[in-house]
């Protein structure tokens, strides 16, 4: 699964370490999802969506 | 109980329980070894030394259990620590399996029975363990 989190996270300014505190994991978590080393479950992505002020999970999240 | 969770992090490459992550858990840590050995230096019966030190060594094992059960995991956490363990714990088995078979060879050629029951106490504790917790998990999710 592939992801753009890293140029959503860049957009909104924030860091890593943020978005694994909103989103309630860890940085490496974070850091391992970027690297697309990490496929994560439904309502990890559904967080980090929300994090990333997405309407929807397609818009971050592609398989 | 005693010491916060933030202090320490799980072990991951040297066994199991904790290490020290902040400053507050090395003073945990010190503190706990400073309170064993300085009641092993009290001019106190050897007994009561002995049953002092295993209540502390008591304490310490509840004090641990609970930072490890209040550490926060994540997922990805989870999934690595349920991966690491299941590893070990086919090491073990193998370990152990191994000691039966040498132990029945060994009670074989000497025709008396060498085989500690420890080690069938242990896979038989193990074996329910896994019983228990399919149950559970069949029935929680």
């Amino acid at each position: 699964m592939k992801n753009n989190i890293p140029q959503l996270r860049k957009k909104l300014g924030i860091t890593q370490e943020d978005l694994a505190e909103k989103a309630g994991v860890a940085r490496q978590t974070i850091i391992a999802l970027e690297q697309n080393r990490y496929n994560p479950s439904l309502a990890l992505a559904h967080a980090i969506t929300q994090v990333l002020k997405q309407k929807r999970i397609e818009d971050v999240f592609e398989l | 109980m005693l010491g916060k969770a933030h202090w320490f992090k799980r072990r991951k490459y040297t066994g199991w329980g904790l290490v020290p992550a902040t400053w507050q858990g090395w003073v945990y840590l010190a503190a706990a070894i400073a309170l064993i050995m300085l009641t092993q230096a009290l001019p106190i019966a050897e007994n009561v030394r002995i049953t002092l030190l295993f209540i502390l060594v008591f304490i310490l094992i509840l004090d641990v259990v609970d930072i490890m059960r209040k550490l926060p995991m994540d997922e990805r956490e989870r999934i690595h620590e349920a991966l690491a363990e299941r590893n070990a714990l086919w090491a073990i088995l193998t370990a152990l399996i191994a000691g039966i078979g040498w132990q029945a060879y060994i009670s074989a050629i000497s025709k008396t029975v060498q085989i500690d029951p420890l080690i069938i106490t242990a896979l038989l504790v193990g074996v329910a363990a896994k019983a228990i917790t399919n149950l559970y998990l069949d029935r929680k999710n």
